[in-house]
């Protein structure tokens, strides 16, 4: 087990070794260089270029494309990811503050749009053919048809403007005591986001339930008697609920990229409202960092996934 | 269904058959199958009507989408603006028709293009084996690494927004499952008995992989082009709505939505977001039913 887990990391060292230096080379291609970007407009007829060329050369600019590769990277492995254009601030601490605000989201739809799915699914299937199944597969279809930011519209112009019962949008506000204060303020966001995600969720538990209902030990059950609840819970559910688990750890990725229009759209301060900020403000250095760890945390989730595949199944090859 | 039910209906096909009223099945296998499945005539229905009212947009409306009148401005839907007008006092029926077309050519057109471009490497790495079909498969893991939303963004930083800009990304961020699925399915048919005795004929590479192969992986690929279509749509609408897709000056789908960022306008002007959105989700929809009846009629596994 650990060689295999070894082995799966080295895999993805070059990579990872390769994106980053994509992402590097596209930082390279943006317009400006940094001191371009610290020397404010009211001053640009008064410097000089000498003082710029002096500038550059302080800041290692005027090296091999290699060399200041080989420097940012060294740099990014301690953690260090440079520093934001607009503001100063480094990045580091920029998504370290936006950080638990996406995870806090991201965990609420992953566990209310897994219960749902489940639920729905085991439905779905036990009802096969049936006007209940038919309805599901289409209210599921819609889930994923109707476009996030538009259900989110729509669910802000209903439960917050019309009905007043929950807060538009927004996290933690000066006026909140305590942490559970802002729990109204991630509902609406969080069943949007989690709805959304459902469909697929559904569409996965229906199948590999129909699958393991038709095995053999479900007959063996029956034939003992067991009663119907009995075998579709403790029986058939287990053993659908494997894949639903490997599941639920690809979707991850998709969890870090489907939270960035929502965010937007409930103006929620986590990494996605942060990004989107970045790009339209073209904040690259942000802009380039927020991406290459959305990566690592994409190569990290399908390294996890493919642990635990091994861990359950047996039948899953370790070389 | 009962054993005795079914043993009713086809007691009933053969009397029909014996009495001559059935005619032997002709044309497609798969087309037949996808006639009869309710959900996915539907769709194309659907689908034709928006394609069509887009395309003859000029037909349809007498109204520009982009001249301005300010003398009506905000004003609801009424018979001579079906959809109202917007804040400069365009109308929003005509700007949803001419967005259409720019939506759905985004959307299909990238579609169709990733599927070229995906289908094209993969087709002919997977066949070719070796070198090529290492680099190609590791360059498509590069792309499949990012979560897709944040690479279109990264890129649209870079580039800047245009429409052309925004096809190429999109078919540089959609290309990748094509080529995986297409490298998949010719992987396992090179091994067939009739590649042999093609490649034993002498038949060039290019030939045996683009004529004799690719016919055979159609189904999963047209499925997939009608997956991707509605993924681009949706896309496209979002980050116009986000203000970082098309241009603003353009009409798209996402563009008309954009005023619905403000709350004001959300609440009190619906005639502007609520018909356009309501468009998009059908369209997408009717895209959907489309691919799972092709998926049902073109998957040999499906069938029975």
């Amino acid at each position: 087990m650990l060689t295999f887990i070894l082995r799966r990391i080295l895999i993805t060292i070059p990579m990872l070794l390769i994106i980053s230096f994509l992402v590097y080379l596209g930082l390279e291609l943006t317009p400006g260089d940094a001191v371009s970007h610290m020397i404010s407009p009211d001053l640009t007829n008064t410097v000089t270029e000498e003082q710029m060329a002096a500038m550059r050369e302080s800041l290692g600019l005027d090296k091999s494309f290699i060399e200041r590769y080989w420097s940012w990277l060294t740099h990014i492995v301690q953690g260090d990811f440079g520093h934001s254009l607009s503001g100063g601030v480094a990045i580091s601490t920029i998504v370290l503050d936006r950080l638990p605000a996406t995870l806090e989201l991201s965990i609420f739809a992953l566990v209310f749009s897994t219960i749902i799915g489940c639920v729905l699914g085991l439905l779905s299937a036990l009802k096969r053919g049936s006007a209940t199944d038919s309805a599901l597969t289409v209210v599921g279809m819609l889930g994923v048809s109707i476009p996030e930011f538009f259900f989110g519209l729509v669910a802000i112009l209903i439960f917050a403007l019309n009905l007043g019962w929950l807060p538009v949008g927004g996290r933690l506000l000066p006026s909140y005591d305590s942490y559970w204060d802002h729990f109204p303020n991630i509902i609406l966001p969080g069943l949007v986001l989690s709805l959304m995600m459902t469909a697929g969720v559904m569409r996965y538990a229906r199948s590999a339930m129909l699958d393991s209902l038709s095995r053999e030990f479900i007959r063996t059950a029956r034939a003992k008697g067991l009663p119907q609840w009995r075998i579709i819970l403790y029986h058939a559910f287990r053993v659908a609920l494997t894949p639903v688990v490997v599941l639920i750890g690809f979707r991850l990725p998709t969890l870090i990229g489907g939270s960035v229009i929502i965010e937007a759209v409930f103006q929620w301060p986590g990494i996605g409202l942060e990004f989107i900020g970045a790009v339209r403000g073209s904040d690259y250095p942000l802009v380039m960092s927020i991406a290459l760890l959305s990566v690592l945390a994409v190569l990290l989730a399908s390294l996890i996934v493919d642990v635990l595949t091994a861990m359950i199944d047996p039948r899953v090859r370790l070389g | 269904m009962g054993k005795a039910s079914l043993n009713r209906k086809f007691d009933a096909l053969r009397a029909k058959e014996e009495a001559g009223l059935l005619k032997p099945a002709s044309g497609s296998r798969a087309l037949r199958k996808m006639m009869s499945n309710q959900l996915a005539v539907a769709g194309v229905v659907i689908f034709s009507i928006i394609l069509l009212a887009s395309i003859f947009a000029p037909l349809l409306t007498v109204h520009d989408p982009l001249k301005v009148d300010l003398r009506s401005m905000l004003q609801t839907p009424s018979a001579e603006h079906w959809f109202g007008t917007d804040r400069t006092g365009r109308d929003v029926f005509a700007r949803v028709l001419y967005g259409g077309r720019v939506s759905i050519l985004v959307g299909l057109g990238s579609a169709l293009l990733a599927a070229a471009v995906g289908v094209g490497i993969g087709a002919y790495t997977g066949y070719k084996g070796g070198w090529v079909d290492v680099v190609a498969l590791r360059a498509s893991e590069i792309f499949m690494a990012f979560p897709q939303i944040i690479l279109v963004l990264l890129l649209v930083s870079i580039t800047g927004q245009s429409l052309m800009n925004l096809i190429i990304i999109f078919v540089l961020t959609g290309w990748g499952p094509m080529y995986r699925m297409a490298r998949a399915r010719v992987l396992s048919l090179r091994e067939e008995e009739y590649v042999q005795a093609l490649q034993s004929f002498g038949v060039p590479t290019l030939k045996i992989c683009y004529k004799h192969i690719l016919p055979n992986a159609l189904g999963p690929i047209m499925v997939n082009i009608t997956l991707t279509t509605a993924m681009f749509i949706l896309a496209e609408a979002g980050l116009s709505f986000l203000g970082l897709g098309v241009p603003l000056s353009i009409p798209t789908w996402g563009n008309i939505l954009n005023v619905a960022q403000d709350l004001r306008v959300l609440q009190n002007n619906w005639w502007l977001w609520a018909p356009v959105g309501a468009v998009i989700s059908l369209f997408v929809l009717s895209v959907n039913f489309i691919g799972d009846g092709l998926r049902d009629s073109t998957d040999p596994t499906l069938q029975g």
